[in-house]
């Protein structure tokens, strides 16, 4: 309920549209991995983080392993961690590049991405390498769908 | 048509702690690349602390040094959760399966670790609950049975649960476990009033549990397997 209305809020905030899918919100104009994590690209630079979907299955986040600044990331590859309920999961990035800036928040409120995944949780931000890669990713219909599949499976 | 789930079960004895997470690493690499099925490591440890990744060594009341004179082992794990400890009479199991296979999250997940450790302390009589907000794992009363740490990487598990079934608790007054410092540690053996068959029995009972919470359809049992 409360995501239902914080999504509004923001999406006229942002003046984007936003679609609900059952408890979990997808943003339009972001792009999505099959892993769970979002990119929202701004001419050759990215910012990443994980979807509202991944926070909910992951349980409350104690603790959020930022990559170093410098380091090069790779559209597939693991650049960090989350840690919740006991469980560490590895974090893969979206998109290949750069890390220019990490988002130090979270070191002391690593809850930030349960509460805002989309936009105060925002995890990493990357100078792209190539844009290409972003074809191989999906719209937030595609994710959308994606999501409803995984969660029918059991 | 649903396809049947199996599980592979490596009954592995005791075993050294970093030849098993030597083996975790090598099936979860072949789990991720399909070669092989679901896998579970059932196993006990001789007494060794692990520490997870947020490194809360702060943890340990004891120094490395006194650690080795005791006969016990330290490791740093990128595992989740705090620090603990692993000895005989311990049962752990280390699943190594794909949870994007079935769209498990790791909530989901840890919960099933739970009432896997919970639904067999029931087989005894003991009432075990999965522990409230921030005390991941299983508990009975306010006395800590059963420890969850989990690892999960391109959507494949590693790490698990460890069940006390009758370990030495002696151990753990050496460390403030799972970073809770007024909780006890107990056991199914100080727990149930029932007699108790033998651990094997157990463990084996633990792994059924486990299978069918995840809902395998059949098991493959391996003895003493060895990495191929």
């Amino acid at each position: 309920m409360a995501m239902r209305l914080w999504a509004s809020k923001s999406a006229s905030y942002f003046k984007i549209s936003v679609f609900n899918r059952g408890f979990a919100t997808v943003l339009k104009d972001l792009k999505y991995a099959d892993s769970h994590e979002w990119v929202k690209v701004e001419g050759s630079s990215a910012t990443v983080g994980i979807t509202d979907h991944a926070q909910d299955h992951l349980g409350d986040v104690v603790y959020v392993e930022l990559p170093e600044l410098g380091t090069a990331v790779t559209q597939g590859s693991s650049f960090g961690a989350v840690e919740s309920v006991k469980a560490t999961s590895d974090i893969n990035s979206p998109v290949s590049g750069k890390v220019v800036e990490v988002n130090k928040e979270l070191d002391e409120s690593p809850g930030l991405v349960n509460g805002s995944p989309y936009e105060k949780g925002w995890i990493m931000k990357v100078e792209l390498s190539n844009n290409d890669e972003l074809k191989s990713l999906m719209d937030s219909d595609s994710y959308s769908k994606f999501c409803d599949e995984e969660d029918a499976k059991h | 048509m649903r396809i049947p789930r199996k599980l592979e079960v490596w009954r592995m004895g005791t075993m050294n702690y970093l030849n098993a997470l030597k083996l975790q690493e090598k099936l979860a690499s072949d789990r991720k690349a399909c070669k092989i099925s679901d896998t579970l490591l059932s196993l006990q440890h001789p007494p060794t602390y692990t520490l997870g990744k947020r490194r809360t060594d702060h943890n340990l009341l004891v120094s490395e040094d006194e650690l080795k004179t005791m006969g016990a082992e330290l490791h740093y794990t990128q595992r989740g959760g705090d620090i603990t400890y692993h000895g005989p009479s311990q049962a752990i199991l280390y699943p190594i399966i794909s949870l994007r296979d079935i769209g498990l999250g790791a909530r989901n997940y840890v919960e099933k670790l739970e009432l896997t450790m919970i639904n067999l302390a029931s087989t005894y009589g003991v009432q075990a609950r999965p522990g409230r907000k921030c005390e991941t794992g299983v508990w009975v009363g306010e006395r800590k049975i059963g420890a969850i740490g989990v690892r999960i990487s391109s959507g494949i598990s590693s790490h698990g649960l460890a069940f006390n079934i009758n370990p030495d608790l002696n151990y753990f007054k050496h460390i403030v476990p799972c970073g809770l410092a007024d909780k006890e540690v107990t056991s199914l053996t100080r727990e149930a009033n029932a007699e108790l068959p033998t651990e094997e029995v157990i463990e084996e009972q633990l792994i059924a549990s486990f299978a069918q919470l995840l809902n395998y359809d059949n098991i493959e049992w391996k003895d003493n397997a060895s990495a191929s």
